[in-house]
């Protein structure tokens, strides 16, 4: 996963898997790595290929930690397997989903 | 009459209907596609049909035995069917049913979506025990459905169907044999396969699950749930339907009305397996299966 800072916003990007192998070392490395003049968070699930709970459960940590800081968490381009996992689980009304061409 | 019945394996707009088997048996409204074909042929008149298929003929076998169901005389060929060989025959690929010739079946999963739709009417007249419970709204035998789920039609739900408090069906749904929709899941304009689970609180929609598959049907795409809280595969609950099983390897001719009635039976006096997920919540349910005034 790589981290990107432009402005206000911190881009992540290069997410291949976001599961039970991962999702702890990426919410606790992206709380970390937040600046307090972060408002929002773009995670780029474009190279996405698997998302299980544990990685959902890790946006919705990101998404409440935001959301406490007035700020909010956008989907950039999930991966079509990515966008059913969403929409089965209803989170594509949490979140805010973003296709960039 | 004669026919020869030719199916296709594996057309290029539907590839993912062919991924657990054999294309003309995956799931359509209670049975396979070849079965309703098969029942549909049979009530054209045809006595005599060749099979003719290149994919997964032990499996086609299996399900359709001789024929017997319908009344009919079935024979396979893998080869590839020639006029000279039943030169005063008919020959029909199975793109349509012949109950819907105006319904492609495999130009693309929306249209084997809407065929599903389409046949409801005709096969819900002509089952065996089948309900309309709301209009538009058809339930098979043994199903459960708590009495705040929401059904809207046009849906199907097949038998031994678990619909739990506060799950929406409809409108646009066909749940096989089996399913278990938990508590407060929606489904709508999709296709549960046969002994599917499909988890709480979750949302179906344009898709087609069976098992932990899930396959979009306007994008294709498809994608494997590796949590089984929130959809899995469901193991066929024990006796009765290794009974029934047994009663189709046999081959015996006793109509499903009496397949039903025996299993029935068989459910009364043998104690009824668990449910893998955990008991059932002791929730009201609807009465399906008053008495017809």
């Amino acid at each position: 996963m790589k981290m990107t800072y432009r402005e206000k916003t911190l881009a992540l990007t290069e997410i291949t898997e976001l599961n039970a192998a991962n999702s702890t070392a990426v919410r606790d490395g992206v709380r970390a790595a937040l600046r307090p003049e972060i408002s929002v968070i773009d995670v780029s699930l474009a190279l996405t290929r698997l998302v299980d709970s544990s990685g959902l459960g890790a946006l919705i940590a990101l998404h409440k930690t935001m959301c406490s800081r007035g700020g909010c968490v956008r989907i950039l381009n999930p991966t079509p397997s990515v966008q059913q996992i969403l929409e089965l689980t209803r989170l594509h009304r949490v979140f805010e989903i973003v296709s960039i061409a | 009459m004669k026919l020869t019945l030719h199916c296709p394996a594996n057309p290029p707009a539907v590839p993912a209907l062919a991924a657990k088997g054999a294309l003309v048996l995956v799931p359509f409204v209670g049975k396979t596609v070849l079965e309703h074909a098969l029942a549909g042929l049979a009530s054209d008149g045809f006595r005599h049909i060749r099979i003719h298929c290149t994919d997964h003929m032990q499996d086609v076998q299996k399900v359709v035995g001789q024929g017997e169901a319908w009344g009919v005389r079935i024979e396979f060929s893998g080869e590839p069917v020639t006029r000279a060989d039943w030169a005063d025959e008919r020959v029909l690929v199975l793109d349509a049913l012949p109950q819907l010739p105006d319904h492609d079946l495999w130009s693309s999963y929306r249209a084997w979506f809407s065929a599903q739709l389409a046949l409801i009417p005709t096969v819900a007249r002509l089952g065996v025990g089948t309900r309309e419970v709301e209009p538009g709204v058809f339930v098979g035998l043994r199903s459960r459905i708590a009495a705040d789920a929401r059904l809207i039609g046009p849906c199907w739900i097949g038998a031994n169907v678990h619909v739990a408090p506060g799950a929406t069906i409809g409108p646009g749904a066909v749940i096989e044999d089996g399913s278990f929709i938990d508590g407060e899941a929606g489904v709508s304009g999709s296709v549960v396969g046969p002994n599917t689970y499909v988890g709480r609180c979750t949302e179906l929609r344009d898709s087609f699950a069976w098992g932990n598959r899930l396959l979009h049907l306007d994008t294709g795409s498809l994608t494997e749930v590796t949590d089984r809280f929130l959809l899995a595969e469901l193991q066929p609950s024990g006796l009765v339907d290794r009974f029934r099983a047994a009663i189709r390897a046999i081959g015996a001719t006793a109509s499903s009305a009496n397949t039903d009635a025996l299993a029935g039976r068989m459910e009364q006096t043998t104690p009824k397996p668990s449910h893998p997920l955990g008991n059932w919540p002791a929730s009201p349910t609807r009465s399906l299966h008053s008495p017809p005034k």
